[in-house]
């Protein structure tokens, strides 16, 4: 953990900045009870202060959320940051009252800066979304000639893991792939990720190739940390500049395209709220899943007892959860959740059952304490 | 240490502002409104607004994209106000966290968000828009090549080829300076590696970059300059525009073309440039958004593409406008190095070693009225810079490179002997460059400045003096930096220079004259001068003297 902080040093002077612009909004979260509240009988708005990733960010701005949530009293301000960036934000007396990251990684660095600082912390995890390439159907065709995927309903793609990654390790480019004419040029095999010092997803992207270079194995030691992490380093390194935002990859990929981008590592909801919000997807893009994948859990931290109602609501609420869905992620009902899909004309995996865990939180900043190294050099 | 490339620009330019309007301008500064507005109206104080305006830092490629502002505050509410800087500065203010503005819009920032310190400056970054980098050839020359059929599958190393043998002669912006330059370069780079990833220094295959380098007929640091001379020469001697195609859609749209360019997209080497709005000022987080999200949107997205005719990030706007893009097969992407040692050695190498080496005369006044107001002293600094040792990310682009000629040419009453100075190759002794550079810095030191201002018969004979030169030595890239500080009143005037430089050869058009402006010179008589030679006016009342050297080192 202490390693993982280490690799974010860079940020420590920013998040002091920011740690004295939080003090302000720290000190309006409170118990808003008012006279003419009490005479009239409702219940005594909670305002809660939290730091939440971009991946829920439009949830909170959607105005039904804010609706169900003052129908529980609760008035909540949030500000994105980097979800990695967040344990950085856990400051005695300047820590807001949750902290809403994208992922079990980021929300572990939380909690271990809560313990730290003896701050108590609380973890939930309202809903999740797997861990997918977004992709094209050319380039899925051609994984497929290659005995890397199979089209297991139609425009949904499962792609071998262990035999992509070794195809990237090999330095396999495309034009050296069996029926590539729909491909046919010199980039190598390659997933885009974000930049693994900064972000989630591609943390999440180092776990699933680690586990595929230790042979199907979770890494558990250090020392099996640090040797596939230097063979991960190359996957991460030769695709040259990674984007730092989380959105930055899929832009990439829906905006300039297979040019560009033919495999990006994605959260499946971002595809399916892009599917949400343009009524549909390109005629060629499609979404492979990884055997196995990962399930990133959005994790909610409530670092202060206020919070911890919202945890449980955002959880247990049928209406918070059913809009989560909204955002593309999968809630424990995955009916409502292909429901969704469908009438966004986005074709999903309905049932997802090969799933890895990540390794533990101190390989996990080991691996990315050596990539760091390797990447900067 | 870090460096980075994006866009291009002067921040010197002429035209710009009176003086009663720099006045207004530093006292305006603290309202975070001053900016490079070319006529900025002088305000009452009741007019100050309540809001701060919502300050965004932008490369001056994005100048086309001013009237944006007034769409922005029209549909948001936030007043902003763009600013424009040339590329270097623009970066290291972002760097070095000097910058007031709020927010920074930046053709590429990739080397700027590879690097922690400027990450750290960056809170939020969207995409607004896209527009890769091709080679625009002129269609009968395009024809001539082959190049306009969409199968001919042209890659760097093809362009890099056609530049050897002479049958590419192409403007671009400074590959030192600005992202088209630099991405070019890569391009070459890694085309005639066979590869595009994880390329390091040990790939560069120096032949093809120098047969590249052949073709480069027209640098400068600026689109709207290179297009204006492009625009003048294009024919035998300018055949090819390496630049954004927003920028060569726009000027075919023109029609201010002897014939359109054929737009030529490098096989599997095309670079895209992505404009990444970046947020740096975390106080102005909501208004940051709400600006974003209108420039993502509809409205603004179509303005972009039917304006700046660079292409949209929202999918949907970028399928209602696909009519005025180029359509054909898919643009496979370079991946963009982040390798440092790459990026510098490549620059390094391009000025030192590979770029057509500078000849220039540097024609100074050491007339009587440059001892006062500290004139003297800020020539002096300004050579002494050059000649100097600054390792910055805009410094090293002013120092004087390896094999580079210089004649100093003092004139007051009268002209007088040039001064020469003369740069060995690189890989020669350490100690014989820094001789060479010690000379120059010994030589500013013994300036004297007395006498009256003929100016025009020393522009005269440092033109003649380089096309002489020229004639002897075609491998060098000749040109004039002149300098004064007040008006001519010794020698020929202006209109007896125009008949001096009409009997002239032919050549001397070739050879351009830089004119830093300074002083009490006459701004209307030095426009007219770089009228007549081709060039350009640098203002140096504003900026300090060797910031506009510096400036000039990248149209050299």
């Amino acid at each position: 953990m202490n390693k993982a902080l280490k690799a974010l040093v860079t940020l420590v002077l920013l998040a002091a900045f920011a740690g004295a612009a939080y003090f302000s909004f720290f000190k309006t979260a409170q118990v808003a009870d008012t006279p003419a509240g009490r005479l009239l009988g409702t219940p005594a708005t909670v305002e809660l202060t939290g730091l939440i990733a971009l991946d829920v960010e439009t949830y909170f701005q959607d105005t039904r959320v804010a609706k169900a949530l003052a129908a529980h009293g609760l008035q909540v301000k949030v500000t994105r940051v980097g979800s990695r960036d967040m344990a950085n934000r856990v400051v005695p007396g300047q820590t807001p009252d949750f902290f809403f990251p994208s992922g079990v990684v980021a929300a572990n660095q939380i909690a271990d800066a809560a313990r730290k600082a003896n701050i108590g912390a609380t973890s939930y995890s309202p809903f999740y979304t797997p861990m997918v390439l977004a992709s094209w159907a050319p380039i899925a065709r051609i994984l497929a000639a290659n005995g890397m995927a199979t089209e297991s309903a139609p425009k949904v793609w499962q792609v071998d893991l262990a035999k992509l990654t070794q195809t990237m390790l090999d330095k396999k480019r495309w034009k050296d792939l069996k029926d590539a004419s729909a491909y046919e040029v010199n980039k190598s095999v390659l997933v885009s990720t974000t930049d693994v010092r900064k972000s989630n997803s591609a943390a999440m992207y180092l776990a699933l190739t680690s586990y595929a270079i230790n042979g199907g194995d979770l890494v558990t030691d250090r020392a099996t940390a640090q040797k596939v992490a230097l063979r991960v380093a190359e996957l991460f390194k030769r695709q040259g500049y990674q984007e730092n935002y989380v959105n930055g990859n899929f832009d990439d990929y829906a905006s300039i395209g297979m040019g560009k981008t033919p495999l990006a590592f994605i959260y499946e909801n971002q595809m399916l709220s892009h599917a949400l919000a343009k009524k549909g997807v390109g005629a060629d893009m499609v979404l492979m899943y990884p055997r196995p994948t990962l399930f990133n859990k959005v994790v909610f931290v409530a670092t202060h007892e206020r919070a911890k109602r919202l945890g449980e609501l955002l959880s247990t609420d049928p209406q918070l959860q059913r809009l989560a869905v909204d955002y593309g992620f999968r809630i424990a009902d995955t009916t409502q959740f292909v429901q969704v899909a469908q009438a966004a004309g986005l074709a999903v995996e309905e049932r997802i059952t090969q799933v890895i865990d990540p390794p533990s939180a101190d390989v996990m900043a080991e691996m990315i304490d050596v990539i760091t190294r390797e990447v900067g050099q | 240490m870090a460096f980075t490339l994006i866009g291009y620009g002067v921040s010197a330019i002429t035209n710009v502002g009176s003086r009663a309007g720099l006045v207004l301008c530093a006292v305006a500064l603290t309202l975070a409104a001053c900016g490079r507005s070319d006529d900025a109206p002088v305000l009452p104080a009741t007019s100050v607004p309540a809001t701060p305006v919502f300050q965004i830092l932008a490369t001056s490629d994005l100048r086309d994209a001013e009237p944006l502002a007034g769409m922005v505050e029209k549909a948001t509410g936030v007043r902003v106000k763009f600013s424009f800087g040339g590329t270097m500065e623009s970066t290291e203010a972002v760097q070095t966290g000097q910058t007031q503005a709020d927010a920074a819009w930046f053709a590429n920032a990739k080397y700027l968000l590879s690097d922690p310190q400027g990450q750290a400056r960056v809170k939020l970054q969207e995409k607004i828009m896209l527009s890769p980098i091709v080679v625009g050839v002129s269609e009968s020359h395009a024809k001539a090549l082959g190049w306009d059929n969409p199968q001919a599958k042209v890659t760097w190393s093809t362009v890099a080829q056609a530049a050897n043998a002479g049958k590419l002669r192409y403007a671009l912006s400074n590959p030192a300076t600005s992202n088209q330059g630099f991405m070019a370069l890569m391009g070459v780079v890694a085309s005639a590696a066979g590869k595009s990833e994880a390329l390091t220094v040990a790939d560069v295959r120096r032949d093809a970059i120098s047969g590249f380098v052949k073709g480069y007929k027209l640098p400068g640091d600026n689109s709207t300059y290179l297009s204006e001379k492009f625009i003048e020469q294009q024919g035998p001697r300018l055949n090819a525009f390496i630049n954004y195609e927003s920028w060569l859609l726009s000027l075919n749209q023109s029609g201010k073309l002897r014939e359109k360019l054929t737009l030529v997209y490098p096989h599997e080497g095309v670079a895209t440039a992505d404009y990444p709005l970046m947020l740096l000022n975390e106080a102005r987080r909501e208004d940051y958004q709400k600006v974003v999200a209108y420039l993502k949107g509809e409205e603004a997205q179509t303005w972009l593409a039917r304006t700046t005719l660079r292409r949209p990030v929202n999918t949907d706007v970028a399928q209602a406008q696909l009519g005025l893009f180029p359509q054909g097969s898919v643009l496979v992407e370079l991946p963009f190095s982040t390798d440092r040692a790459l990026a510098d050695g490549l620059i390094d190498a391009y000025l030192n070693e590979f770029r057509t080496p500078i000849a220039s005369t540097f024609v100074l006044d050491v007339s009587g009225s440059m001892n006062g107001n500290g004139r003297r002293q800020q020539l002096v600094q300004a050579l002494q810079y050059i000649a100097g040792d600054d390792a910055s990310l805009t410094g090293r682009i002013a120092r004087l490179t390896s094999r580079e000629k210089v004649w100093m040419l003092t004139f007051s009453d009268s002209v007088n002997t040039p001064v020469f100075f003369h740069l060995p190759k690189a890989g020669a002794q350490v100690e014989a460059k820094q001789k060479v550079l010690s000379d120059v810095r010994d030589y500013a030191e013994s300036l004297r400045m007395t006498g009256g201002t003929a100016l025009y018969d020393a522009v005269l004979m440092a033109l003649a003096n380089m096309n002489t030169e020229r004639q002897k030595n075609p491998g060098y890239q000749y040109s004039v930096v002149a300098f004064t500080d007040g008006e001519v009143n010794k020698g020929r005037d202006l209109a007896e220079f125009k008949l001096a430089y009409a009997q002239l050869p032919e050549d001397v058009k070739a050879i351009p004259v830089f004119m830093v402006l300074f002083g009490e010179a006459n701004e209307t008589a030095l426009k007219e001068l770089v009228a007549t030679t081709g060039g350009r006016v640098f203002d140096a009342r504003k900026a300090s003297l060797y910031s506009v050297f510096k400036d000039i080192r990248a149209y050299q």
